[in-house]
């Protein structure tokens, strides 16, 4: 089953004299469950294609539908709740709250769910378990390493039952032991709960793990391989 | 609620050194502010109080016709407990009855105008403290029937203690009115004016003298504090009969109180220039602390909170600042204004002696007046209002793939 149909869409950037087409015309379906890589060279269009997924970045043309509900027609008001309810970032220099603790952090979108204090409290503590910083919920993000803070990163986007998590570039800080780590946990998740996980990356190991490639170039799909299928 | 609270009191954190920074301008800012608003008031109620117990008492009941024309035939027979009821008015110190007239007064040689003054002795010496003015002889008694002289008017007349005044003039109603007083004392009155005209006389006297029996210009009211006499003045005025009115110090010497207003108003000038610095520091204050955070605030847009409440965080942020600073300011300068109050700041050198010249105590004075302190709390408050909205603009226009990138 898709849980993102993407149709046409295209991202054109106007801002000089020339304009960049980051995005042009990638037509697209991910189903759940899935495990899958964008990967292509610097400037290819990996992240303004992610950033038009999440609900970041507007389209320029075309349509992002996810679980039926068509994003790029959304208000920015309802865009926001959306992105809340249905999507899980996680980002590249990890982006948590520094004045808030690890757990806090978790907490974070739950709260602006409304969800109750047992709730979120239980759930965080679940998911930082499951991402293996149980004894370092207390922790503020500059008491962790870089990997611990990525790891808190996706305990945070897993918060509010995302129907996916997107990730742009998550283990390009990250040392070798610690991406092994990261990559091994959101593995386990997409395994273990079906958790659909859609990376843009230059890394090979997060290539290796993925079990679906989408290579682009110039804003265009030119590779399109899953290796299950394979 | 509480969570952006949290959120916006661990903010002003991050940065100690800057938040400090930023609080220690508004607490300095509001020190200076409330301080020199406390000198200022100060100032302004021993000014008052001088001015009120120079004459005219805080407070005056006489006939509706006496103040246009100030003669003693627009006096008044007081009727029996209206100065007993005025005492019982809460906030009211002391009533003291006054006969004001005319007459010529002369030695053998030479005369001059006077102005007389027939008091009641004890209670006038509570408002104008004559007594501490003698200098030379004695202060007068209930019952005297005899006077004390301004120096000036004691000098022209070449009159001593012991020796008698002729006075003659024209009492109530045409009556005529001729006496010989002997002076028991000579006083020394700060205002050059009065000192070569003034003789005081008990009331009775007086109305001896111009034939007035029963009658008086005026009774003075003493209050608390000058700020009570509006509310006075409307409890007097509904126990006075219809021929009578109140006049406050400021119906009887308005220039006193133009004076103060504007005084004040360059005080508060004064005052707007101390607040829009602090309104500058604060707003850059809180300017850097939201551009630094522009990666941070596309990150929590990103995963979901509204700009609305990322506008509340930085509104919170900004008021406290404001409002941390504007506490420990207050707390600090009330306690700098409450010692200096109780201890007035001793004037020196030639500004003493121009000050004690007239009649007023050598001393800067400290108000401790609440609305002092708690305007600054306000009006703090405001500013930090006002500085948020610049940030909360911004943040309206965040876009999150730029902020981001930032």
């Amino acid at each position: 089953m898709n849980i993102i149909e993407i149709k046409s869409l295209h991202k054109t950037y106007d801002d000089d004299s020339v304009p960049v087409h980051a995005v042009n015309g990638v037509d697209l379906n991910v189903e759940e469950g899935e495990f899958t890589a964008i990967v292509g060279p610097s400037g290819s269009g990996k992240t303004t294609l992610l950033n038009i997924i999440g609900g970041l970045d507007d389209a320029t043309k075309g349509s992002v539908t996810i679980d039926s509900t068509n994003i790029t027609e959304l208000s920015s008001r309802k865009l926001t709740n959306f992105r809340m309810a249905n999507i899980g970032f996680v980002f590249q220099a990890y982006n948590l709250i520094p004045v808030l603790t690890a757990k806090e952090n978790v907490e974070f979108i739950m709260h602006l769910q409304g969800r109750d204090k047992h709730d979120r409290e239980s759930r965080a503590s679940e998911l930082l378990q499951a991402v293996g910083l149980g004894e370092m919920m207390d922790r503020r993000p500059s008491k962790l390493s870089g990997g611990q803070q990525q790891r808190v990163a996706v305990a945070r986007a897993l918060a509010s039952k995302p129907k996916f998590v997107l990730a742009d570039e998550p283990t390009a800080n990250l040392d070798s032991k610690s991406t092994e780590n990261l990559l091994n946990i959101m593995q386990q998740l997409n395994k273990d709960e079906n958790i659909t996980f859609i990376f843009s990356t230059h890394d090979q190991r997060v290539v290796n793990k993925a079990r679906r490639v989408i290579t682009l170039e110039d804003g265009k799909i030119i590779n399109d391989i899953n290796k299950e299928l394979l | 609620m509480f969570t952006n609270f949290k959120l916006a009191w661990r903010n002003i954190w991050r940065n100690r050194r800057r938040t400090f920074i930023a609080i220690s301008s508004v607490i300095f800012s509001v020190l200076l502010a409330s301080w020199m608003r406390s000198m200022q008031e100060g100032s302004y109620t021993s000014m008052v109080d001088n001015v009120v117990k120079f004459y005219s008492g805080y407070l005056q009941v006489q006939d509706t016709a006496f103040w246009e024309e100030r003669t003693l035939d627009n006096g008044f027979a007081a009727p029996k407990g209206l100065k007993t009821n005025i005492e019982k008015i809460g906030q009211v110190t002391l009533v003291s009855g006054r006969v004001e007239s005319f007459a010529l007064a002369a030695n053998e040689m030479r005369s001059k105008p006077a102005m007389v003054m027939g008091i009641e002795p004890e209670a006038e010496d509570q408002i104008t403290a004559i007594s501490k003015k003698i200098k030379k002889g004695e202060f007068l008694e209930t019952g005297d029937k005899s006077v004390v002289l301004g120096k000036g008017l004691a000098k022209y007349l070449n009159l001593d203690v012991g020796d008698t005044l002729i006075m003659i003039g024209q009492g109530y109603h045409g009556i005529s009115a001729n006496g010989l007083f002997p002076v028991k004392g000579i006083m020394q009155h700060p205002n050059q004016e009065f000192d070569k005209r003034l003789v005081f006389m008990d009331i009775e006297n007086a109305r001896d003298f111009y034939s007035a029996y029963g009658i008086s210009t005026s009774l003075v009211v003493m209050a608390d504090n000058s700020y009570a006499v509006n509310q006075l003045k409307t409890e007097i005025a509904s126990i006075l009969p219809p021929r009578n009115t109140v006049m406050t110090w400021i119906d009887m010497q308005p220039e006193i109180e133009q004076l103060i207003e504007s005084d004040r108003g360059s005080g508060l000038i004064m005052l707007g220039i101390l607040y829009l610095v602090i309104a500058f520091g604060m707003f850059s204050v809180v300017m850097m602390m939201v551009k630094e955070r522009k990666r941070e605030f596309g990150v929590i847009h990103a995963v979901g909170m509204k700009k609305s409440k990322i506008s509340i965080i930085i509104f919170f942020e900004t008021i406290l600042i404001g409002l941390i600073g504007c506490a420990i300011g207050l707390l600090i300068s009330y306690l700098f204004c409450a010692y200096f109050y109780d201890n007035p700041i001793p004037l020196t050198g030639e500004m003493a002696k121009a000050t004690a010249q007239y009649g007023m105590e050598p001393y800067m004075f400290f108000s401790l007046k609440s609305s002092l302190f708690y305007s600054q709390m306000i009006l703090v408050f405001f500013i930090s209002m006002f500085i948020s909205i610049f940030p909360i603009l911004n943040i309206q226009k965040l876009k999150i793939t730029k902020a981001m990138r930032g």
